[in-house]
Parts: C-alpha cells; sequence; structure tokens
C-alpha cells in the first residue's frame, strides 16, 4: 500500500517538482549558517549594491546587507514558524474536532459553535491583534497563527469521525469494551490520517504567508531575519532597488507554491478515484 | 387474454454472443473478465445468467449495453450479434439507436437509479422523446399506460410525484416501466431484486415474468440466486471466473447439473428445512430474558417541525437459552437488527429490561455494563466495514482481551489460536484485512468475538453479504464452534431458508413487532401469523426442490 502510495505521488509532475522546491528551501535552511556565518544583520558591503556586483550573488540593502544571506538565514525563520505553527493548530484542531465528532450531541453543538467564533473573525486582523497584544516574539508569532488555523481543521476532522463513527468495526471495538480514548486515537484517527495530512501541508503555506505578512507589517520578531521583513523594508526603494524586495519576496513564492504542490500530490494519492479522473 | 401455446420451432435468435472475451487491465488477479462466451438469447424466453461475485455475470450483459469502463475494460475479441447485426463494430450512433429502443436494462439499486431532481413521468418520457417521434399527450398517455402495465396504483399521480415519495419496490415497477416504454425486444435485468425484501422480490419476479409472457419479449436475467433461477429461468447459464461452465434448459440444470461447479453451488443452497435434529429443549435457565423493549426513532419530517416516529422495536419479548440457537428473521426495517445492538449495548432502549446473568443491561451505565460486555459479542454484518483496515488481524482479535486486561503477549498468542480454530492460515496475524477475501474476514470477525470468550453470540447478517459457497463454508464454521463452545447465539437473517436449517427456535418481526416466536420446525411447518405465511410464500425457487444427492459438502 505504502508502495502504491508512492508511485501514485511520484506519477503526479507538479508534486516532485513541489517536493523538490520545498526540500531545496529545507535545504538552504539548515546550511545558512555554513553558507553565510556572518550574522544577516551585519553590513557586508556598500549600500545599494547591485546583484553579483561586489561578489554580493543578490545585492545589498539600503544599509549593506547581504539579501542572500538574508534569504537563507529567513528560509530558517518561516519555515520554523511554518511548521511549529502547524503542528500545534492540528494538535488543536484534531482533538477538538475528533472529541466533538466521537461524542456528538451537546458537546459537539458547544465545539462547533466555538470552532464557528474563530472562523468568522477574518483570520489576519485576529493574527495582528494577538501579536499586537503579546510584543512580537517568535512564540507569540507560532500562537497566533495556530489560534487562527484550527477551526477549518477541527471542521474536517469532525465531519470523519461523524461518519468513521457508525462504521461496523468501531462498533464491535465499543463491543469489546474498548475506552474512548483508545477507539477515538487507536480506530477512528488512523483512518483520517489522509485529509489531515493533505490540510495540513496546505496549512504550513498559509503559515507562512501570515508570518511574511505580519513581517512586513513590523510585527514581525525583531532579533529574527525572515522574508516578510525584508520586503516590508525595502518596499519604499522599490523602484530604485527592485532586488531587495525581488529576492524574498520570491522565496515566499516559490516556497508557497511549493507546499501547495505537494499539498496537492498527496491529495491526489490519497485518493484513489480523483488521482483515476486525472488520468482521463 | 387467451395465450397460444409455445411456438412450436425455435425462432432465429434474438442476441448472439458469439466468443465474446473482455480484457481485464494488466496487473489483476486474471487477465480476462470474461473469455470466449457464447450463448443465444432467443426470443420470448427468459435466459438466467448464474454465477458468484466476480464471476463476470454482469460484464458480459454491460457489453451489450455499451456500459463497460472505458478505458479499463474493453472487448479484445468476440462478437455481440443483434438480429445478426454485430454491436461491437456498429457506430456509436447506431448503438444508442439500439439501446433503450430495442434493448433495455434494468438494474440492481432501485434506489439511485432514479434521477432524484425529475419526476417520474419526465423519466420515462425522455426515453420516449428520443427515440419515437410521438406527441407530448400521447407520450403521457404512453407513461400512464406503461405505469399502469407495471402493476402501480394511480399512474396518474404517479406520473406527477418525485421518486422519494416511492418505496423501493415501486421504484423497481418505475424502472421496468421505463425499459418497457419503449416496447425492447430484449429487457436485461441486472440483479433486480437483490436489493429488494422477500416479498418485494416476489412480486418484481412474477411482473416481470408476467410481462415477458405476455409481450413475448426476450429476458435476460442476471442472478446470483438459484432460488429466482428456479422461480423464473427458462434456460440457465452458469457462469465461473468468466467462462459458461454450463449452459441448458432450466429444468436439467437445476435437477440434473452436469458440472461439478453447478453441482456444488446448488449443493451450497441453503434448502430451508428445518433440520432433523431433536427439538431445543431448554436445560437451564435463559441466559438472556428481553422483557418489554420498545425504541422509536424520532425523524424530522418533511414538512417544518412535523416529525415522524418510527417504532424500531415493539414492546419486544426474548429468552435465549445456554446452547440455543435463535433466529430473528424479517424484513428489511423490521427491528431486528436494533434488538441485537440493543442487547450489545450500542443502543438504548427507551423502556424494558433486558436481563443477562442477574444484572438488567438496560439499567447499566456504560461503566456498569463493561463486565457483562464481554460476554455478549456480536459478529457483524459487512465483512468489510467491521474490521479497521489500518490494525493487522493479529491486532484486531487481540484486542479486546487486552482492553480487559490481558496482557498483550498473551492476547496475541490466543489470536493466532483462534485464527487457526476459525480456519485461517498462520501469516494471517501479520496481514491487513483487505488482503483477505470476504468470506475470510467474517472469519476474523468470528475469532474476534470469540477471543472475549462470550457467553452469547450475536450475529447480525453474518452471511448475507457472501456468496452462496462461502455462505455454507461460513455458517458451518458458526455451527461447529457453537456446538464446541456450547454458546448460545441470535442468529438475525432475511433469508428464511437459513434461518430454518440453523436455528432451534425461530422469531419473526415485523415493523418491531415480534409476531411470532417458536421453535423452527413450528414456525416453519405451520405458521399461524398470516406475515409469517406471506414470507414463507416468497421464498424464491419453492417448486424446486434441489437434488441433494450430488450435494457438494
Amino acid at each position: 500500500m505504502n508502495r502504491d502510495f508512492l508511485h501514485a505521488f511520484a506519477r503526479n509532475k507538479g508534486a516532485v517538482l513541489g517536493l523538490a522546491i520545498v526540500g531545496a528551501v529545507i535545504l538552504v535552511a539548515l546550511a545558512a549558517d555554513l553558507l553565510f556565518p556572518a550574522s544577516p544583520w551585519e553590513m557586508a558591503g556598500a549600500p545599494f549594491g547591485r546583484p553579483l556586483a561586489d561578489g554580493m550573488l543578490m545585492g545589498t540593502d539600503m544599509l549593506g546587507r547581504d539579501i542572500a544571506s538574508g534569504v537563507a538565514h529567513g528560509a530558517r525563520v518561516s519555515l520554523l514558524i511554518g511548521l511549529a505553527s502547524t503542528l500545534a493548530a492540528v494538535a488543536i484542531g484534531v482533538l477538538l474536532g475528533a472529541v466533538a465528532g466521537y461524542y456528538g450531541g451537546r458537546l459537539d453543538d458547544l465545539l462547533m459553535r466555538f470552532t464557528e467564533l474563530f472562523q468568522t473573525i477574518p483570520n489576519f486582523v485576529l493574527v495582528v491583534v494577538i501579536v499586537a497584544i503579546f510584543t512580537p516574539s517568535l512564540v507569540s508569532i507560532v500562537v497566533a497563527i495556530a489560534l487562527v488555523s484550527w477551526a477549518p481543521l477541527a471542521r474536517l476532522v469532525r465531519g470523519e469521525f461523524l461518519s468513521l463513527r457508525s462504521r461496523e468495526f468501531v462498533q464491535a471495538a465499543i463491543t469489546c469494551g474498548q475506552g474512548d480514548a483508545t477507539i477515538i486515537f487507536r480506530q477512528i484517527l488512523p483512518n483520517c490520517m489522509s485529509p489531515i495530512i493533505v490540510s495540513a501541508s496546505l496549512m504550513v503555506a498559509t503559515a507562512i504567508l501570515l508570518e511574511s505578512s505580519l513581517s512586513f507589517l513590523g510585527l514581525g520578531d525583531p532579533n529574527a531575519m525572515s522574508w516578510g521583513f525584508m520586503v516590508g523594508s525595502a518596499r519604499t526603494v522599490l523602484r530604485q532597488a527592485w532586488w531587495m524586495c525581488f529576492f524574498p519576496g520570491f522565496a515566499i513564492l516559490l516556497t508557497v507554491l511549493g507546499l501547495n504542490l505537494i499539498g496537492e500530490g498527496l491529495n491526489d494519492a490519497f485518493n484513489p478515484r480523483l488521482r483515476r479522473k486525472r488520468k482521463a | 387474454m387467451s395465450e397460444t401455446p409455445e411456438i412450436a420451432e425455435p425462432a432465429a435468435p434474438l442476441l448472439e454472443i458469439r466468443g465474446l472475451t473482455v480484457a481485464l487491465p494488466e496487473g489483476g488477479d486474471r487477465a480476462f473478465a470474461v473469455e470466449k462466451i457464447d450463448y443465444v438469447l432467443n426470443p420470448d424466453e427468459i435466459l438466467c445468467v448464474v454465477g458468484e461475485s466476480g464471476s463476470g455475470k454482469s460484464v458480459t450483459a454491460h457489453a451489450i449495453m455499451g456500459l463497460l469502463p472505458k478505458p479499463d475494460l474493453r472487448i479484445a475479441a468476440g462478437g455481440i450479434l443483434f438480429k445478426g447485426r454485430n454491436v461491437v463494430t456498429m457506430a456509436e450512433a447506431e448503438q444508442r439507436r439500439l439501446r433503450g429502443h430495442r434493448i433495455a436494462m434494468i438494474f440492481q439499486e432501485p434506489m439511485t437509479a432514479l434521477n432524484p431532481l425529475m419526476r417520474i413521468g419526465a423519466q420515462i418520457e425522455e426515453a420516449l422523446e428520443i427515440h419515437t417521434d410521438l406527441g407530448k399527450a400521447a407520450r403521457a398517455a404512453r407513461v400512464v399506460e406503461m405505469l399502469a402495465a407495471v402493476g402501480l396504483p394511480n399512474p396518474e399521480e404517479i406520473r406527477k410525484s418525485y421518486p422519494f415519495r416511492l418505496s423501493g419496490g415501486q421504484r423497481q415497477r418505475v424502472m421496468i416501466a421505463m425499459a418497457l416504454a419503449l416496447k425492447p425486444d430484449i429487457l436485461i435485468a441486472d440483479e433486480p431484486t437483490t436489493a429488494l425484501d422477500v416479498t418485494t422480490q416476489k412480486q418484481i419476479l412474477d411482473l416481470i415474468k408476467a410481462i415477458q409472457r405476455e409481450r413475448r419479449m426476450a429476458v435476460l436475467f442476471i442472478t446470483h440466486d438459484f432460488g429466482v433461477v428456479a422461480e423464473i429461468a427458462d434456460r440457465v447459464a452458469v457462469m465461473r471466473h468468466g467462462r459458461i461452465v454450463e449452459l441448458g434448459a432450466a429444468e436439467q440444470v437445476l435437477n440434473r447439473p452436469s458440472h461439478p461447479y453447478t453441482r456444488a453451488l446448488i449443493g451450497a443452497l441453503p434448502h430451508g428445512r428445518p433440520a432433523d435434529k431433536p427439538a431445543f429443549a431448554p436445560a437451564a435457565a435463559p441466559i438472556l430474558a428481553a422483557r418489554d423493549v420498545h425504541k422509536v426513532y424520532r425523524v424530522a419530517g418533511t414538512r417544518v417541525g412535523g416529525r415522524r416516529e418510527l417504532v424500531v422495536s415493539d414492546h419486544v419479548n426474548l429468552d435465549i437459552h445456554p446452547g440455543e440457537t435463535v433466529g430473528l428473521v424479517g424484513e428489511s426495517g423490521s427491528g431486528k437488527s436494533t434488538l441485537a445492538r440493543t442487547i450489545v449495548g450500542l443502543v438504548k432502549p427507551d423502556g424494558g429490561r433486558i436481563d443477562f446473568a442477574g444484572a438488567d443491561l438496560v439499567a447499566l451505565d456504560r461503566e456498569g455494563f463493561r463486565p457483562y460486555r464481554r460476554h455478549v459479542q456480536m459478529v457483524f454484518q459487512d465483512p468489510y466495514a467491521s474490521l479497521n483496515p489500518r490494525h493487522t488481524v493479529g491486532d484486531i482479535v487481540a484486542q479486546g482481551p487486552v482492553a480487559y486486561g490481558t496482557p498483550r503477549a498473551e492476547a496475541r498468542a490466543r489470536a493466532a489460536e483462534l485464527l487457526r480454530l476459525v480456519g485461517l492460515e498462520d501469516s494471517a496475524v501479520a496481514r491487513y484485512p483487505h488482503e483477505f477475501s470476504g468470506g475470510q474476514r467474517q472469519r476474523i470477525s468470528i475469532a474476534r468475538a470469540l477471543a472475549m470468550e462470550p457467553k452469547l453470540l450475536i450475529a447480525d447478517e453474518p452471511v448475507s453479504a457472501l456468496d452462496a459457497s462461502v455462505q455454507a463454508q461460513v455458517l458451518k464454521l458458526l455451527a461447529e464452534i457453537k456446538e464446541r463452545l456450547g454458546l448460545a447465539m441470535l442468529f438475525i437473517t432475511h433469508d428464511l431458508r437459513i434461518a430454518a436449517e440453523i436455528c432451534d427456535t425461530v422469531g419473526v418481526m415485523k415493523l418491531g413487532k415480534l409476531v411470532e416466536i417458536g421453535p423452527a420446525a413450528e414456525v416453519f411447518g405451520s405458521p399461524r401469523h398470516p406475515y409469517t405465511r406471506a414470507l414463507l410464500d416468497a421464498i424464491p425457487g419453492q417448486g424446486w426442490a434441489p437434488p441433494q444427492d450430488h450435494g457438494g459438502s
């Protein structure tokens, strides 16, 4: 079954491309200290250096900082925030969705109204408010993004649980005297992993975008070089020095594109019926 | 209407299947869905194609109708001749003219075969509009005529209603009306009664037979049930693994089958006679006594605020003694499964009591129920849904005892032992459910129930999803295990033939009520309730006694 899955995934060229892009971004993030041992905040050359001038691959910004170094170190921040906030959001979403879907009734009503509360407030506004209240730092940004992202996942998991709950294998588990926690985590959850994985991979992309937007507004972690911050700080000189915005912006675009392609590929691979349609 | 007797000499065949071979996609378990199939369909006859699932019986019909899923299945060789002209090589447009017009088809699932958003009349008219140049009024008149012909009450009203207002049997009648609207030469019926209750099945079979006789149509009837074959077939083709193993007149195939596979199939049929064992005499007090159990589902009505009440358990009383097999029979919606689920604690009844081992199960909460739970185990209907696809078979069987505190290693050793007991290989422990066939999965399900060392085993339609030959094996296994472990069993089935064969006591349920209960021989031999009689009358193939001498045991 696993080999089939890999085959299906590998047949989707877009997904393989996405995997390659994201793989490259991860490599750059891991190797940032080797490639650019100096701090990305330090001056490395003359300000407003064009790309490839003075040995600077992507040029320098208004303060003479190396943009290539910033992009490499920014990859760390973006990926870290993307992954951490997604993990947190998945944990909240799966737990609430599972409980709501499994128990149903009043508890379900209550949890779903609570979920809707988060769904009705525009994501970005809420993130800005939360980060503004708890001074910007990596932790507060991760918490804020996780808080706004879990709601759709909770609904998804609830739906899966609602339909799986009445399956005979779950009823068999009940008649075998298994406890609720065992049934939720051992019986039902493994059966709805595929939609969770798919939406989580897409959530990483959204989280990276949210983080970039925050940094663009100046609400990023002031100690961490990030893509959004670079785009934001360079926007005033966009017409004189295009490269300052272009490279970090392009990094965001590529990473998000790669993650979306992976998500789509996973979706097709997990869902054999769609897979066949695509082929026809 | 006075019918002239059978036409003396056989007319030219209407439909000829010549060496038809349909290829399966590469990498399947066999290369061809059907291989070198030959048969003819004559005017004015019912040809039954019988076989188990995967025998390729439907594929041929679908090939005739051009319904093969492209590009997975394709006709690799052979031809389908309709009045001497090859359908396979015909242009697409010509094929379309043939389909629906000269050859019509009805399907198994009446609930999904009709478009839910179109009125019945419009759906039947559609074919008339495409294939004829009748005017609007003439079309409406034809629709009413057809609906009346298939025995629907109030055809004018049904013409204007939507499918959701009709029952399954009525929808199947509509499907037949739709198929007949163009007065086709051939009617292909693909398991048209499999999804229906016995009494409805009988009506539909009678209808198809009557219409065939009246219109002298040719009917190609696909089924897995030899009872149905005995009921309507003129000729029979038996299929296995994509080939026809036996073809001949119904009387001959049914009573003097020549191929060993046909013999085995007929031998595996539940014969529907109560076993010749002595009547069950309870030696001890009942292990389970249900008293006055009732349950009502409140269904949201179609109109705002309107609520419908669905009585699924209407003050039911039931005793099960140690070592006794109690059968519950009834049609869908009669509440037999609900009663079973109430006993294992999956459904909470509205009232009544169920006494088991000195406690009233209904009054217990989930924690209180736990100690009793392991003594009442259930085998579920659907072998494909009742095993968690993500767990190994060993885990599935061991899970119950582990939940009750048995050390994991010990539970797994016991699981292996049980899997052997139900006739699976040792390697089964480490494999996943999808690697097993339906019958094997049902064995796993039985092993899982046995792992809890139950005193009462509840089997909810345990064989209804299985082919006849596998059915017989699983039933045999259940009977053996019951005997060996001295279990009491509650056996739920819609198939009266099976109930007659394996149950000591039989209860008949209708609309939540237990209308009759008694020793199997008595209930089947001299039924007291009219509903029991109706059910028994509806069993297909009653006029036929399967030859017993060459039963393939």
